[in-house]
């Protein structure tokens, strides 16, 4: 018997290829009185003309997966299987409905906007085009119209574990477009059964060569295809979730008809749907491989799987990782933002000493800031003073916002002198910053300040003033906000005497 | 998460996922007065989105109202760059 493999460019290379390059290319041109047929038999795709139909030949023919992945419509590829096609009667019936509503078929490729078309096209004497008869080659096969009853070539899938592959995968990405789920859950499931597994082989045989190519030219043939979108997901992938997101991206639209979520799934967002929808796949991949058929491909499958879900993990974890990093800095950005609405009114002239006026240091950073927020914590009690006090854990948004803020505390410096002579505590030696402080700082302007402030924060935060600024003064730290100031206030009365 | 093997390089563990989900339940206000185990992992990221979603909310609030008080206030002055510092 020959096989003629059918040279016909189709965007579904991809998928024929991928599984039994033989198969889909059995356009039955073999003979070109003899119309060959392809049935689904066993896992394998069987070309075998009508007159071979009786012919019980039963060769499995292996799938070069890695032959051929294009299916070249004008060229037969004798060559490409050398195994036999068979044709089962019942299979051969079943598939012989399709072949009856050719036009209905092309019909639907054509809305689907599939490069099938493209298949007839260029097909040039394989008379089993599309548009002939029975052989619409390799493209009825896999992609038994989902508005046909998919169940027949379902049930061929089913029956083959192996087969399916690409084709059924096909068959299930355009299946989604039509919505598939009107097809009915069972065949969805065994549709995505198969995709898992057409999935997993796709990953094992490094499909994704194709893939990108077959996403390439969908993209560029195919419209509104859903196909490229699908096959260009899985393209974008990374290699190791490549099969996964496939299936993830084909999984979810089979179980979600509304074509919006397919969308979602789709739309090249690889990782992040894979994520979402992985979980999903999970248990359809528990579901296909413990019903694995126990052939070779379920420890491709396995393997597959556990690349999958290695691959999923990670991503759970650095997922994970994103949402705690995001909320930290979410939390700190609201803490920024409330403390400087509180601190900006206050910056007001008459207030001023309130801003650090010390240059940026880590640690002074830190403690204004902590100063800063702790008061606004007082005062407001939003922010617990021992959580914000630190300066390492600020981030570094909140270092750049401590940064932009220390001109104002400058600006504030220049003013100072100008407001008063130097109050006598400039002998201040343990910071030299300090020491300008105080001679910046008149006792007039501060009293003012600290006297509503301390109103308003009570006596508590001059005491927590004092100590912080104690502290500073031995530390010799520079950065202080109002420490310093509502300190030096507090004890002016006492240097006052002394002063 | 379902319970597979990890393959042959474990790098990524349940353990270690139970434990980031821990490390985000601590962040969360609600559940973080919760002993850690009391929290599921799927109550700890419903919590993570709505807590993110109040965040942001109120992000938007204070740049609400940082905008109104920049408004208020001189362009040069310093309290207005730090407003707009603020304000992302």
């Amino acid at each position: 018997m020959n096989h003629c493999v059918p040279d016909f460019e189709t965007d579904d290379d991809y998928f024929f290829s991928a599984s039994a390059n033989s198969k889909r290319h059995k356009k039955s041109a073999m003979g070109d009185e003899d119309i060959m047929e392809l049935l689904w038999q066993n896992g394998q795709v069987v070309v075998q003309s009508q007159n071979q139909r009786s012919a019980g030949n039963k060769k499995s023919e292996t799938m070069p997966s890695t032959a051929g992945r294009e299916i070249r419509s004008g060229v037969i590829d004798e060559e490409t299987t050398p195994s036999n096609l068979f044709m089962q009667e019942d299979e051969m019936v079943s598939w012989l409905h399709y072949p009856s509503d050719d036009n209905s078929l092309d019909l639907y490729l054509h809305n689907n906007d599939i490069p099938y078309p493209v298949l007839p096209s260029s097909s040039s004497a394989p008379a089993t085009t599309l548009p002939s008869s029975l052989p619409p080659p390799p493209p009825p096969l896999v992609t038994v119209p989902p508005t046909r009853p998919p169940i027949p070539p379902l049930n061929r899938v089913d029956e083959e574990p192996s087969q399916p592959k690409f084709a059924n995968f096909l068959h299930f990405s355009r299946s989604n477009k039509r919505g598939l789920a009107g097809s009915g859950p069972s065949s969805s499931k065994q549709m995505s059964q198969a995709i898992t597994q057409s999935t997993v082989v796709e990953s094992n045989i490094g499909c994704r060569g194709s893939m990108s190519s077959f996403g390439g030219a969908g993209t560029s043939s195919a419209g509104t295809g859903r196909e490229p979108e699908t096959c260009d997901v899985s393209a974008s992938s990374s290699p190791g979730t490549g099969g996964s997101g496939a299936s993830a991206s084909v999984e979810p639209s089979s179980h979600k008809p509304p074509p919006a979520t397919d969308d979602r799934k789709r739309k090249g967002r690889d990782t992040d749907d894979t994520e979402c929808y992985s979980e999903d796949l999970e248990f359809e991949y528990h579901d296909p491989k413990k019903k694995s058929r126990g052939s070779a491909s379920s420890t491709k499958r396995s393997r597959a799987a556990e690349v999958h879900n290695l691959s999923e993990r990670s991503d759970k974890a650095s997922m994970l990782d994103e949402a705690i990093e995001y909320l930290k800095s979410l939390q700190m950005q609201v803490q920024m933002m409330s403390m400087g609405y509180n601190m900006v009114p206050m910056m007001f002239p008459g207030v001023q000493r309130y801003m650090p006026t010390m240059p940026a240091m880590g640690m002074g950073m830190g403690m204004g800031m902590g100063m800063g927020m702790d008061h606004i914590g007082m005062n407001r009690g939003m922010v617990p003073y021992p959580s914000v006090l630190p300066g390492p854990q600020m981030p570094n948004s909140a270092a750049a916002h401590m940064g932009q803020r220390f001109p104002v505390p400058r600006f504030q410096m220049a003013q100072v002198p100008i407001m008063g002579p130097g109050t006598g505590e400039a002998a201040n030696p343990s910071d030299p910053m300090m020491n300008s402080f105080p001679t910046q700082n008149a006792n007039q302007p501060r009293v003012p300040f600290l006297d509503p402030y301390q109103q308003c924060l009570g006596l508590p935060q001059t005491q927590l003033a004092q100590q912080q600024q104690q502290q500073q003064n031995q530390t010799g730290m520079a950065a202080v906000t109002s420490k310093p100031s509502s300190s030096k206030d507090v004890r002016y009365p006492q240097r006052h005497p002394t002063g | 998460m379902s319970s597979r093997r990890s393959g042959s390089t474990p790098r990524i563990t349940d353990e270690q996922i139970i434990e980031l989900v821990s490390k985000l339940q601590q962040l969360l206000p609600e559940l973080r007065n919760r002993r850690s185990n009391k929290a599921s992992a799927s109550k700890v990221l419903q919590e993570t989105c709505n807590y993110v979603r109040s965040l942001h909310k109120e992000v938007d609030d204070l740049s609400d109202r940082l905008s109104q008080l920049l408004s208020t206030i001189d362009d040069d002055s310093p309290q207005a760059s730090i407003i707009r510092s603020l304000i992302n």
